[in-house]
């Protein structure tokens, strides 16, 4: 029998105190868990607990023993931890030290290895590039998660009376999945952007920009209203007014299809609509907010750097604007109206019906506003010069009418030449933050593999350690190997995953810093669609195609490499011949 | 002994009890007893000296039935010398001062 074994049997004699006994349940509750290589002497110390004379002895005796016990244990796991992974401490009963195929490696490197690589992912510009190739992986979309965060933030928003950052989360958009939640979301918004306004009215183009135009509620009216009578010169309030008319107008069809060109030509006989687009168009500004929407998202993103991307992300591609299509559409209208009043021989009100549509597309074109807005603002102002050119011919002013028509040309000229110069620019940069992206993404997955790797190996060497000794298999191999290279490769990864995100990391930091170019904004999109192109070939739709491709390459070099191996001892065994 | 290690006050005191009476055995109660020293010092200074080969070590059997046995210890013949050597040499550095007994000076 072993001294230890008498240890929990024995309880003293009757006469021992209730102290002495706890004392003695300590100890022995120690010793169960006491390291094998120094359990001899614990037993020898609570062998000893008997000696004491009163309770307060006993008990001194066993704190003293306890504190002997956490020293054993620190001295063992020490000990433990300088050996490879799968060895047991000499004396420990099980397992043993090392064995041909068993990692090499200290349990201690492989700690230690293990957390500079967490410490460097923590940091940060860690935390931000993890951040940020998780959200790639998801598409940027949002998640329950993010929602979370934005609730933190508006309740921060809330407490510290930060209009602006509650003006942020009302802009923001929901996450898609949540459609069960819309209404409350709608109204939690609404009463956010009120909080927002009443605490800083600088903000009320949030009225505008918070602008779904197929949830208008009667919130939203009484908004457009106040925004009208705040920013009485822009067009875009008067343009929210009318797309919202028109959704309900065509509810009834949305409902079962989408509206046809019919419906949309019709409109022109609508006194309503045309008279809320006669006003936006006579409007001296057009405004529809992004710049304010760009800069508050800027210093937003400044002041909380740790923000989930996505957020950021989606609140700019989610930026609302009035409805293009109907612009034009009324455009049309405006320039029948012009090609009508020429027909009766009414010049003078056709020049200036067209003359109005284009100074409306020469404003649109100059506002700032998003690429497209740009784009629909140089065909409205195309449009008017060709029916301008049209009506001075009519007239017979000559020089007029080939005026009106070099400025369409020159228009068309220099937006085809500025996009043309701005898409190659984008096409050339794009190419160059590919290939940094697929550096990112590929230092991602190796590194998610090698820790899974590293993981799986370590588990399986520290579970089952005298099966991996005893076997000789590949899997062993593979598992003592994962277990020994795993965390170095972690480590590796990790730094040059760090390393390859640094000029996404520039793009973000001048983004948030920087004044409000769009050049800006088209390098944040550029650089965070290019890290989802790998997700998109792994997880998305072309990954039937990237799996066989790989399957085929595969297949491919294995038999490239056993045509040679035969070819090789086919020479071999000739020239021994 | 060939090997020089820095001892401890609490070492040197382990030392004296041990060399009260060299030849026989000692139990850890009463040395703590005699020295004042803690359990939770004294069980790793014995541990220590025994890993040294410096303390000989030996389980007692039971003297009530159900009792544990009691763990019994003793310097080795050699390392009486040593430590007698040593607790000289602390006390006239003044580094240690040898208990009313005087076992090792």
């Amino acid at each position: 029998m072993r001294p230890e074994e008498l240890m929990p049997a024995y309880e003293g004699g009757p006469q021992v105190s209730a102290a002495a006994r706890f004392a003695r349940a300590m100890l022995g509750c120690a010793l169960r868990y006491w390291p094998e290589d120094s359990r001899a002497w614990g037993t020898a110390m609570a062998a000893e607990i008997d000696e004491a004379t009163n309770g307060f002895d006993a008990m001194w005796w066993s704190l003293g023993g306890l504190m002997f016990f956490a020293r054993s244990v620190l001295s063992s796991t020490w000990a433990w931890l300088k050996l490879p992974a799968g060895s047991s401490l000499p004396g420990s009963g099980a397992g043993g030290v090392g064995g041909p195929l068993m990692p090499k490696r200290s349990r201690l490197f492989t700690a230690v290895v293990l957390a500079v690589a967490a410490v460097l992912l923590l940091l940060p510009e860690g935390r931000e590039a993890l951040r940020t190739v998780t959200a790639s992986w998801l598409e940027y979309e949002m998640t329950s998660s993010d929602q979370r965060a934005l609730d933190k933030l508006a309740a921060r928003a809330e407490k510290e009376k930060d209009a602006g950052t509650l003006a942020f989360v009302a802009l923001s958009p929901t996450p898609r999945h949540d459609s069960a939640h819309h209404s409350q979301q709608l109204e939690r918004t609404a009463a956010m952007v009120e909080r927002a306004v009443a605490l800083d009215p600088s903000y009320i183009w949030v009225y505008g920009a918070k602008n779904h135009r197929h949830d208008y509620y009667p919130a939203q009216k009484e908004w457009v209203t106040r925004l009208e009578m705040a920013d009485p010169d822009n067009a875009v309030p008067i343009l929210i007014e009318a797309d919202a008319y028109v959704e309900q107008k065509f509810a009834t069809r949305y409902a079962r299809n989408y509206p046809t060109e019919k419906d949309f030509e019709n409109l022109g006989d609508d006194p309503q609509w045309t008279a809320l687009m006669g006003r936006a168009y006579a409007a001296p500004k057009y405004d529809s907010y992004l710049q304010k929407h760009l800069q508050l998202m800027r210093a937003v993103w400044d002041r909380d750097p740790n923000l989930p991307p996505e957020i950021f992300l989606e609140g700019l591609w989610s930026h609302t604007i009035p409805d293009l299509r109907l612009l034009r559409t009324y455009a049309k209208v405006r320039l029948e109206g012009a090609e009508k009043a020429k027909v009766s021989g009414d010049f003078k009100q056709a020049e200036a019906v067209a003359n109005g549509v284009a100074a409306f597309g020469a404003r649109m074109m100059s506002s700032s506003g998003t690429v497209i807005e740009e784009l629909i603002g140089v065909a409205i102002s195309r449009m008017a010069d060709k029916e301008l050119a049209a009506i001075y011919t009519s007239e017979g002013k000559i020089a007029e009418a080939q005026a009106a028509t070099a400025h369409s040309d020159e228009l068309e000229r220099s937006v085809r030449k500025r996009i043309g110069r701005d898409e190659a620019g984008r096409a050339e940069r794009r190419r160059g933050i590919d290939r940094e992206a697929a550096l990112v993404q590929g230092c991602a997955i190796l590194g998610g593999m090698s820790l899974l790797a590293a993981v799986v190996g370590v588990l399986f060497v520290e579970l089952w350690p005298n099966t991996t000794r005893a076997q000789r298999g590949w899997w062993c191999r593979a598992m003592c190997f994962a277990a020994d290279y795993g965390p170095s490769a972690v480590l590796i990864a990790s730094g040059a995953f760090l390393i390859c995100f640094r000029p996404f990391q520039k793009v973000l930091a001048d983004f948030r810093v920087s004044s409000f170019q769009l050049d800006d904004e088209h390098r944040l999109t550029d650089a965070m669609w290019s890290l989802t192109f790998v997700p998109e070939h792994v997880l998305g739709m072309d990954s039937a195609v990237t799996f066989w491709s790989a399957l085929t390459i595969t297949l491919s070099a294995v038999v490239v490499a056993m045509v040679a191996s035969g070819i090789y001892r086919a020479r071999r065994v000739a020239s021994r011949a | 002994m060939g090997v020089r290690i820095r001892l401890s006050r609490q070492t040197l005191a382990v030392l004296e009890a041990l060399l009260v009476r060299p030849g026989e055995w000692h139990h850890g109660y009463s040395v703590s007893q005699q020295t004042g020293i803690p359990s939770g010092t004294l069980y790793p200074i014995l541990m220590r000296l025994e890993k040294l080969h410096w303390l000989e070590t030996e389980w007692e059997a039971a003297k009530t039935p159900g009792r544990p046995p009691r763990h019994l210890y003793r310097l080795t013949g050699a390392a009486r010398e040593w430590a007698r050597d040593e607790l000289r040499e602390a006390a006239a550095r003044k580094f240690w001062k040898p208990a009313a007994s005087g076992a090792g000076a």
